[in-house]
């Protein structure tokens, strides 16, 4: 074979370019050892960092709220799993028509679907977007049926709220609903997520911190394309909102829905127990299912209840004022008594009526009481005593006693958006009418719970719980305990309001009146007697208007008088004390009924013998009599 | 022919070497592309397969690469140019279609894809033309005939489009002219007109997508979606993989998918990411040592022809393997250059093998008359 051997001349230039190309690769390579260093050394870890980002997806796992609890321990407000139906935005291929076929095959609203998608536009799209809360077991089927149609689509299990039956103390519970846009901004709120459920009203609201929960998350490995590789790192479990134990009984709760359900009536309840403020039942009515926010409200509930005549939303135990009619009365007694204006032996001639200030006021009882002292004028709640005693005692005094006992101010239970309702004082009307000064007659009106008087149902209670109490205006408060993570932690009761020094006796004289109420031979309300439990109440009517303006109507079917009934019992040493009000509930002796079934169911469970059933409407003994309804002459008070 | 006394002459570290870097390519594309069936179980893929069998061709490749005298070939490389040069024809017109581009020649088991024996029918024809002629690579004559020899793989391999494979024939030619004597005069020339005349061939010979490759490289945030996302995550991916890397088939960028091509153009990225920077190392250890090793066994030849075949053959080699790798690291404009001995690729793994095999011919022949 043929070849041209090296020459000694070639192989010396031969080696030396040899020897370049060796220095050449030789520097190459150690500059691509010094590039790699840096990259998976020197700046690991934000590549790590980026790694993980590309491949992790973190998804939350929604907490389920704390269960609420009555005070024996029963679950009042749960949760239950429910399903929904999600979008991963990053899965989809043609989003509108992903929405389109949705839409079409669940029978919801496409133009609703692309405004929720809308609203989390800024969301990473990797986070789910519940399109349909609550998806029923039709609308499951369909998307799972067409599955294939709508990539990115997938159905999810997540913990919703769980309410007793919707007419069971839903103003209280309130609703939890998504957090909204200005919600996020607050500072209450730092660290919640877009789309968290939060609680909107009620006791969800005021307790939402405790009650919310640790979300979880679970990481899943996706690949390039975003789908979800099999594995799946330990997840981080979601922390159940604390448990928290209401002050509520749950029987005398049902008890007073049960009394409103027989009555047929409208209006607001709220029971205590007067030692120490705990709310023991508290309802409102009309009411809403909360149920139905719990899974995210549709549109059309929504607005229904927004426009509905009855505002079914209004929390009318704390937002509603009403003016308080004879249930005021035990205070303009009690500040005769404390001023020394009047004594308990104080007596006053009820001739039907009596001529104040050259104007004619009216007993209701209009053949008159007669010679009446003060625990009969409680007893028979009569008008021409008080307009008496307060007139003697002139509207500050009733002012400064009525609001020492709770009335006029805000009781502070710990529920949002509590109303405050007025006593009228002279430096009241100063600053807040035209007219400016106060006249005297004007005292007689507000002296049996008329005139510019308001009160709402909860300060109500609380009034009457400081006089079952002896002075003491407890602040009404629904937690009892709460879980610290391992049990339930009694929670110390707020500090009451105020208190004040009353000289028992005197105390006592209102007491006996209102003991006379319940248990006299002419009492308003005898219909409320307990045997052996010495019930003590008061009733009033509360006018929705004027009897003049009453004439004037067309219709009476919605002015009708409201029924006031606020009890205690026992007289000695009371336990439980409350408010019924009854909205145009005609006479106060139907919202007595309603008391009554609460007191012994209470009473019963107390000394274990078996709960009353739950009253028929024959039970309520109802006075449907309208004494204003057209044709029945305009004559008649207050009782 | 093949005389019993030469066995004793074989380089058996440059072969051990060669072959150990086979099978860390193998390794890495058994762990790209294991399939993961849903109930957990899994099985090596189709490709890891292919790949075994390529390294099995390749070793005979070398076998008869060794076996023949490289004289004997070089001799005879007219007929081997001719002959890679009629199948680049053949492909152009015939070819296999895949990807945008017409490279391979349909042989029913597999594809054939014939630039990867462009090189090496390149370095034995310029080696045999300037080692049988005395002048060396001194004379611009010489040069012109040995730039025909290159310029015609080079535009029907540049036409299917392959840029990246004609590109590797470049360092082919110059380090054989360069190890014949190349003057530095001329390569100041060229690499003079190489900037001059880059503005033009901006303008002329890059099509878009090259320029776009190019441009992004110089940024790749502007277009992070899609010619940069192969840069980007490149990077992320062997510097994701730290001093000791994430483990054999624990690799996240690569086994996700995150990182395209995996097995093929960036599977040194996913050895960076799964072995990290010491088994970086360990690879460019052994590149280097390759590629050292070959250019002794370019010292050692017995004449011209040898030297010059080799020193042609590892250029290109050298070439390309620095280039993947820069580029593995997301330090070079991403180009369809597959890392030889490692990265997936039948064609490229026999003609690497072969190609050994005729530098391990020299080195073995270096006493034989």
């Amino acid at each position: 074979m043929s070849s041209t051997p090296l020459m000694p001349d070639d192989r010396r230039s031969l080696t030396q370019r040899l020897t370049v190309m060796q220095y050449v690769v030789a520097v190459a390579f150690a500059a691509l050892a010094i590039g790699f260093w840096i990259f998976q050394v020197a700046q690991h870890e934000k590549f790590r960092e980026m790694a993980e980002e590309n491949h992790l997806r973190k998804l939350p796992l929604p907490a389920p709220r704390g269960v609420l609890l009555d005070r024996d321990g029963r679950v009042l407000v749960d949760n239950q799993s429910s399903r929904n139906i999600a979008l991963i935005r990053e899965q989809t291929r043609n989003l509108d028509q992903t929405l389109h076929i949705l839409a079409q095959a669940t029978n919801t609203d496409e133009a609703q679907l692309h405004e929720t998608v809308e609203r989390r536009r800024r969301d990473p799209p990797y986070r789910p977007i519940v399109l349909i809360d609550n998806a029923t077991q039709e609308q499951y089927i369909a998307v799972m049926a067409r599955r294939l149609e709508l990539p990115g689509i997938i159905p999810q299990e997540v913990p919703s709220r769980k309410y007793p039956g919707s007419q069971v103390a839903a103003h209280l519970f309130g609703y939890v609903g998504e957090i909204r846009e200005d919600q996020l901004a607050r500072a209450e709120y730092t660290g919640v997520e877009p789309g968290a459920v939060i609680g909107q009203a009620g006791i969800e609201y005021a307790y939402n911190k405790y009650l919310m929960g640790t979300d979880g998350s679970r990481t899943v490995v996706v690949n390039s394309v975003g789908r979800e590789i099999g594995k799946e790192l330990d997840p981080v479990l979601p922390r159940e909102g604390r448990r928290i134990q209401l002050t509520i009984d749950a029987d005398v709760q049902q008890a007073t829905e049960d009394g409103f359900e027989a009555t047929g009536f409208n209006g607001a309840a709220v029971v205590l127990d007067p030692r120490n403020g705990e709310v023991l039942a508290f309802t409102s009515r009309p009411a809403y299912d909360p149920n139905a926010f719990a899974v995210g409200i549709d549109r059309a509930t929504w607005a229904e209840l927004n426009t509905d005549d009855l505002h079914p939303l209004q929390n009318r135990a704390l937002q509603g004022r009403y003016s308080p009619g004879s249930t005021f009365k035990m205070a303009v007694g009690l500040a005769g008594l404390e001023e020394r204006v009047i004594t308990p032996d104080f007596r006053v001639f009820c001739g039907g009526g009596q001529t104040f200030y050259g104007r004619f006021f009216k007993c209701w009882e209009k053949g008159g009481h007669g010679s009446i002292d003060l625990r009969h004028a409680i007893e028979q709640s009569c008008d021409v005593f008080f307009y008496t005693v307060g007139n003697m005692l002139g509207v500050d005094r009733i002012h400064k006693w009525a609001t020492l006992f709770g009335l006029g101010v805000k009781s502070g239970i710990d529920l949002p958006n509590e109303l405050q309702g007025l006593v009228p004082s002279e430096e009241w009307k100063a600053q807040n009418t035209k007219e400016k000064k106060w006249y005297a007659g004007e005292t007689i009106s507000v002296a049996i719970g008329q005139g510019q008087v308001s009160v709402t149902p909860v300060s109500l209670a609380v009034y009457t719980a400081t006089l079952a109490n002896g002075g003491t205006r407890v602040t009404p408060h629904l937690v009892k305990a709460m879980d610290d993570g391992n049990e339930l932690k009694p929670v110390p009761p707020p500090p009451p309001q105020s208190k004040v020094e009353v000289t028992s006796e005197k105390l006592q004289a209102i007491r006996d009146g209102m003991w006379l109420v319940v248990n006299g031979d002419r009492g308003t309300a005898r219909r409320a007697k307990i045997a052996g439990k010495d019930v003590c109440g008061k009733t009033g009517t509360a006018q929705v208007i004027s009897n003049q303006g009453r004439t004037a109507a067309r219709t009476t079917k919605n002015l009708r008088d409201h029924g006031w009934f606020t009890f205690f019992a026992p007289r000695d040493n009371p336990e439980i004390a409350g408010v019924v009000f009854l909205e145009h509930g005609i006479h106060s002796a139907n919202a007595a009924s309603v008391a009554k079934h609460v007191l012994e169911t209470y009473f019963a469970k107390k000394d274990g013998n078996p709960l009353p059933p739950p009253p028929t409407r024959e039970d309520m003994r109802l006075d449907l009599r309208d004494p204003f309804a057209r044709g029945t002459g305009p004559e008649g008070n207050n009782n | 022919m093949f005389e019993r006394r030469l066995y004793f002459h074989i380089d058996w570290l440059l072969l051990a070497a060669v072959l150990l870097l086979a099978a860390l390519g193998l390794t890495m594309i058994y762990s790209t592309t294991y399939v993961t069936l849903p109930d957990g179980a899994g099985h090596p893929g189709a490709r890891f397969w292919v790949q075994l069998y390529a390294v099995g061709l390749g070793v005979l490749a070398l076998a008869i690469f060794l076996a023949l005298d490289y004289r004997f070939m070089a001799e005879h490389s007219l007929v081997l140019y001719i002959g890679v040069v009629l199948l680049l024809l053949y492909v152009l017109v015939a070819g296999v279609k895949a990807g945008g581009s017409q490279r391979w020649i349909s042989l029913g088991v597999f594809n054939l894809q014939p630039s990867e024996f462009g090189r090496l029918a390149l370095a034995l024809i310029l080696a045999m033309y300037f080692g049988e002629n005395r002048r060396g690579a001194r004379n611009y004559g010489d040069l012109v005939i040995a730039g025909l020899f290159f310029v015609v793989p080079f535009l029907l391999i540049a036409k299917q489009p392959d840029l990246g494979t004609a590109v590797t024939l470049v360092p082919v030619c110059f380090g054989i002219a360069f190890l014949a004597g190349l003057r530095l005069r001329f390569i100041a020339i060229v690499a003079i007109a190489a900037v001059l005349l880059a503005p033009v061939a901006w303008k002329v010979a890059l099509k878009d997508y090259q320029k776009s490759r190019i441009t992004t490289f110089l940024d790749p945030e502007k277009d992070p979606r899609n010619a940069g996302y192969q840069q980007i995550q490149a990077r992320i991916t062997v510097g994701s993989g730290g001093l000791q890397g994430k483990g054999f088939m624990k690799g996240t960028q690569g086994q996700y998918k995150f990182l395209p091509v995996a097995d093929n153009d960036f599977i040194f990225s996913v050895l960076a990411e799964e072995q990290g920077f010491i088994g970086v190392l360990v690879a460019l250890g052994l590149y280097l040592f390759v590629i050292l090793r070959s250019l002794e066994a370019a010292r050692l030849a017995k004449d011209r022809i040898g030297a010059y075949l080799v020193g042609g053959i590892i250029s290109g080699f050298a070439f390309q393997v620095i280039y993947n790798v820069t580029m593995s690291a997301g330090l070079a404009p991403v180009k369809g250059l597959t890392l030889p001995l490692m990265s997936y690729g039948g064609s490229s793994m026999i003609a690497t093998l072969a190609a050994f095999g005729l530098i391990l011919n020299v080195r073995m022949r270096r006493f034989t008359n």
